[in-house]
């Protein structure tokens, strides 16, 4: 059967293919189509023969089907301990079932591993660590995402996002000049209050150059107004790239990984342009990950290295705080209830749980800062990961996952939640808007700008 | 004075006051009225779902869905669209609603944004608690042009303006505040009414102040408005001035009551609070939700 015209095996690579796409609404016929979508079983066992390696195909064979990982995984908690979702069973009955059967596999088939791949895991890791063997579905469901991507059996908005990344190299169509003019914007409206603000672009040899996530210039430009401010007060030397600026990678979610290789690519070249001391990223998990941790083996880079140093937002504010860049004003700690998010992709996959523990010491006010349980890299996924939270027609799944993190929050009594991430934000007010429980959640950004002693030189005339 | 408005509304109760205000003044000063409207803000990145701020379903944004707003708004606003007189353009949005108007207003600068008062009786508890109205507050801290707000009836508003009343507090916004006072008494022939309040209202508990300290304090207020201010008026004789003590939000309003004022002036200082609202000074917000005409705020941007 022929491909379909919205759902087949090519990538998106225009802008009017992507307008396409976006233009049937929540995938309709996209779907419709895959329902007729062939499986090209050649170049499926082809492409596994080339790229599954010895640390996969062992990990697939030494499984002692033991069922530690099962009370390790959100989703199988929250969905009545369902045998299918113990995750080795999820790993072994789609991977694991392709390689058995050298590729041939039908239709049915792969609607089966997509709905595993994308509504039944959420990449984030947690297994790994219970298992004897160390085996990590959750790394396994990456390259599963890979061969369906190529195969065309991929969710709608993952396909579009891939497709994003491909044509803007952003998460969203933001056009080359708006991420610095809506910068330049933000300084604007913000140096009123902070005299001297403002947004070096393009500078060379600057200590941070700094990247976002394109959410945040098309819908939270705040967030760029709070970096630069944050930046201004601790007196850094940073600034912005013109292009290349975007960290985040919609693309990986997808399994598109020549799109991430694009991605990663063009945020390398501004750092090699730009010859920053470092990068330092916004708040976002994955984005850390794709670019930091991924980014270097896609892009072929011997030494596993961006071409510079780059580290995650959170160990930048501890910095600033530690070496007093940045002063707490401790009339204005936070004095309620206060509960962290420990995102999956840098606390349990980079080691950085006790960092986001060391800035809340700052800016809680000692007594109010409640722990969730479990937590640090024992914390569950916030229920909207690995592109979880943005696929249509896996919400009801993505709503039931939200439990989970909902129960550990109310256990906490906290009121507020910290979130420095943007996929572990969102999943949070998705939660709030569903269920209501009643809780604030927030950037660390905000809530520094609010609290952060600003010198007297720096504050405006009266 | 005012050729370009823009008049910022959830097409809900919320605006209905400022709405009325908005097209009397686009028909008083033959403006161009921009109507803008913002759907609500999509549930994912680039997603096109959205929940329709008005509405409250999820719905998909394409310009079919942008059309029949557009059309909705023209059904709402019939009978006031019938009567007016001059030029009107039709615009919806998706995104914050705040951060949408200030992009409205960026890329096509009017000289006056007009908009209602919070939505937060009319939705549901999605909105925060805040008594003006969160979006009010972003758009006045950030907007580089003056924003008139309108919360409640301002029943005698014939949409021009014969008496203001500038509240003043000294400071370099409220400079501002008498600074663009005076421009509109140039351009409509206006009267002023300078008003300052003295306030009584922080003394702590069995503190008490002699009725000859509170007229002391009046009469130090009254010579300093003379000062700093009268000097620039110029050859404008209409103008009064006068000082009362008391809770200024309330003073003011009782004061342009009083008046019987078709606007109150005052700058806009910007905050930030705790949770990252930004909070406006207190004194205008009390003014805001308890004027019985409509306010005008300008922040320090505004003359730039």
């Amino acid at each position: 059967m022929p491909e379909g015209t919205l759902c087949n095996k090519r990538p998106i690579e225009t802008d009017e293919q992507l307008k396409t796409l976006l233009a049937d609404k929540s995938g309709k016929i996209y779907y419709e189509e895959m329902k007729h979508l062939d499986v090209d079983t050649a170049k499926l066992w082809d492409t596994i023969r080339k790229t599954m390696k010895s640390r996969l195909k062992t990990w697939l064979s030494i499984c002692a089907h033991c069922g530690m990982c099962a009370d390790s995984c959100f989703l199988y908690l929250i969905n009545d301990r369902d045998p299918k979702q113990v995750p080795a069973y999820k790993i072994q009955s789609t991977l694991g079932e392709i390689v058995r059967k050298k590729g041939r596999v039908d239709n049915d088939f792969m609607h089966m591993a997509m709905e595993t791949a994308w509504a039944r895991c959420t990449c984030c890791n947690r297994c790994a660590m219970y298992c004897p063997h160390g085996i990590d579905v959750g790394v396994m469901m990456g390259y599963l995402r890979g061969l369906l991507y190529q195969q065309g059996f991929v969710p709608w908005e993952m396909k579009i996002g891939a497709g994003m990344h491909r044509v803007y190299r952003a998460q969203m169509d933001v056009l080359p000049e708006e991420f610095v003019d809506t910068f330049q914007w933000m300084i604007e409206e913000s140096e009123e209050e902070y005299p001297g603000l403002t947004v070096p672009v393009d500078k060379e040899g600057a200590d941070i150059m700094y990247t976002v996530n394109a959410r945040e210039v098309k819908h939270y430009p705040e967030d760029l107004a709070e970096a630069a401010i944050l930046f201004h007060i601790a007196g850094e030397d940073w600034t912005i790239p013109s292009s290349g600026w975007e960290l985040t990678s919609l693309a990986m979610f997808a399994g598109d990984w020549e799109a991430c290789r694009l991605q990663v690519e063009s945020v390398y070249s501004a750092m090699e342009r730009l010859k920053p001391k470092r990068m330092i990223g916004t708040e976002c998990g994955h984005a850390h990950r794709a670019t930091v941790i991924e980014g270097p083996y896609w892009a072929g880079r011997k030494d596993g290295k961006p071409p510079v140093p780059s580290i995650h937002y959170v160990e930048w504010v501890a910095e600033a705080l530690r070496t007093g860049k940045l002063k707490i004003d401790p009339e204005k700690r936070l004095k309620r209830k206060v509960t962290l998010q420990d995102s999956c992709n840098y606390i349990r996959n980079h080691g950085l749980r006790e960092i986001t523990r060391e800035i809340m010491s700052y800016i809680v006010e000692p007594g109010y800062f409640v722990d969730m349980a479990p937590n640090k890299e024992h914390n569950y996924c916030c229920g909207g990961g690995g592109g979880f939270n943005g696929i249509g027609i896996f919400r009801p799944q993505r709503n039931k996952a939200l439990i989970t993190k909902r129960d550990q929050i109310l256990n906490t009594g906290a009121e507020l939640v910290v979130a420095p991430c943007h996929n572990c934000w969102d999943a949070i007010r998705d939660l709030e808007e569903e269920y209501e429980i009643g809780i604030s959640w927030s950037f660390l950004k905000p809530l520094l700008v609010s609290m952060v002693v600003v010198p007297e030189h720096m504050k405006p005339e009266e | 004075m005012f050729k370009k408005i823009l008049f910022a509304t959830s097409a809900t109760g919320a605006c209905d006051h400022a709405a009325r205000v908005a097209f009397a003044m686009a028909g008083r000063f033959s403006a161009q009225l921009d109507i803008f409207h913002v759907i609500g803000l999509p549930t994912r990145a680039y997603s096109q779902v959205v929940i329709d701020a008005k509405t409250r379903e999820r719905v998909e944004i394409d310009e079919e869905y942008c059309d029949w707003v557009k059309e909705e708004l023209r059904v709402y606003y019939e009978q006031l669209l019938e009567k007016l007189a001059g030029n009107h353009t039709m615009e919806v949005a998706v995104g914050e609603t705040h951060r949408e108007i200030l992009r409205k207003v960026r890329n096509d600068p009017p000289d006056l944004i007009v908009m209602g008062g919070s939505t937060r009786h009319v939705e549901d508890s999605a909105f925060r608690n805040v008594v003006t109205g969160s979006t009010f507050q972003r758009v006045a801290k950030a907007a580089p042009r003056p924003v008139l707000v309108i919360t409640r009836p301002a029943a005698s508003f014939w949409g021009g303006f014969s008496r203001i009343v500038v509240g003043t507090d000294f400071s370099e916004g409220a400079d501002m505040a008498v600074e663009y006072a005076l421009h509109l008494a140039r351009t409509t022939g206006c009267e002023i009414c300078l008003f300052h309040a003295v306030d009584i209202s922080g003394l702590p508990l069995g503190q008490f102040l002699t009725q000859d300290d509170i007229e002391d304090r009046l009469r130090v207020a009254r010579k300093r408005i003379r000062s700093r201010y009268v000097p620039q008026f110029g050859d404008i004789r209409n103008y009064t001035v006068d000082v009362w003590e008391g809770i200024p939000g309330l003073e003011i309003v009782k004061y342009a009551r009083e008046k019987q004022a078709d606007l109150i002036i005052m700058a806009h200082h910007a905050r930030r609070a705790e949770s990252g609202e930004d909070r406006m000074g207190s004194v205008m917000e009390q003014v805001i939700v308890r004027a019985g005409c409509p306010v005008l705020s300008l922040n320090r941007t505004v003359f730039k």
